[in-house]
């Protein structure tokens, strides 16, 4: 978070020396306009966001789609797990501790795979934001597209595990 | 904007409800939301800013040239390792990506951005390496690169199909 912080203010402060510099107050403040505009009208839809995203943190919790992941095998674990990887609420903090006790768990290795491209091309709490901001219909196209990447992902790696090539997390 | 705000509404009451009947924990999905919005609201103002600013000055030539449907693949390609080299959360990085949007990008950019950011982004490399390893890292970005411009080569050919 300090980071993102830390990263966005520095490039504001480059952009707004950038901005006085090309076009002058008028550029700079034509800028910022947007920025006030753009805020006003996403400000309701952005909590309406947050409010989702707190929601389906108490709903889907670890322990639950843990239980899930370890009902399945074969394509249906690939699929079972690339939906769960995308309903897994929180952060960084609690994503990668999770997934790195898959292995103590003797988890499959497609199975941690297909999770973690689940996690980062459908992530669900991140729809509201992409939806709102970019807009809805590019927002189903791009889950469309990317829509076979995590099972493509998982069914490789178990196509690996039945060859007997890839049985571990090295 | 306004349709968008309403189906996330309805969507976040019936998910209050859900919450309410099969957990009775839905006050504390809204402390845990409104938490959440209260910690990412001065990255959210920040980006707004930054994609203001980067929609007034980004200059159309470069759009036209690198970034737009006429650029072909070279916006594919710079889409995906732009995205990667934004090190910044969704909060951030979506704001930005509807600026540049606006300015004239074409649709296989965006998608090449938005799945380049989505499994290449630098944000992971430090909690990658650390909880999986640099091995792993190296691996999945190998295998992550190919997808992502696969991503936006499609969306660019879906673009020239409909036009």
């Amino acid at each position: 978070m300090k980071q993102s912080l830390i990263i966005i203010y520095s490039a504001i402060l480059i952009l707004v020396i950038a901005a006085l510099l090309i076009g002058g107050g008028s550029l700079l403040s034509e800028g910022i306009n947007i920025s006030i505009k753009t805020a006003m009208n996403s400000g309701l839809m952005i909590l309406a966001s947050f409010v989702i995203i707190g929601q389906l943190n108490v709903l889907l919790t670890a322990e639950a789609i843990e239980k899930w992941l370890q009902k399945f095998s074969g394509i249906k674990a690939v699929l079972a797990s690339a939906a769960a990887g995308g309903l897994f609420p929180g952060g960084p903090y609690i994503y990668y501790p999770f997934i790195s006790s898959f292995k103590d768990k003797n988890l499959p290795f497609y199975i941690f795979i297909s999770f973690i491209f689940g996690k980062e091309i459908y992530d669900i709490t991140r729809l509201p934001m992409e939806a709102g901001l970019i807009s809805p219909e590019i927002a189903v196209i791009r889950y469309l597209i990317t829509l076979p990447i995590p099972i493509i992902m998982g069914l490789y790696f178990e196509s690996r595990r039945k060859d007997g090539s890839n049985n571990n997390y090295s | 904007m306004v349709q968008t705000t309403i189906i996330l509404s309805i969507i976040a009451l019936i998910l209050t409800i859900i919450n309410y009947k099969k957990t009775g924990k839905h006050y504390e999905g809204l402390k845990s939301g409104l938490k959440q919005f209260i910690q990412t609201t001065p990255i959210i103002l920040g980006a707004f800013v930054l994609a203001g600013l980067i929609e007034v000055l980004i200059p159309r030539e470069f759009v036209q040239n690198w970034l737009s449907k006429e650029a072909g693949l070279k916006g594919v390609v710079l889409g995906a390792f732009g995205g990667m080299l934004f090190a910044v959360g969704p909060y951030a990085f979506f704001p930005i990506v509807a600026s540049i949007m606006s300015s004239g990008a074409g649709l296989g950019t965006i998608i090449s951005m938005i799945t380049g950011w989505a499994l290449l982004s630098l944000t992971k490399m430090p909690y990658e390496t650390a909880f999986l390893g640099i091995k792993f890292y190296l691996k999945k970005q190998m295998f992550s690169i190919p997808l992502s411009l696969l991503a936006g080569l499609t969306a660019f050919l879906i673009e020239l199909f409909i036009s």
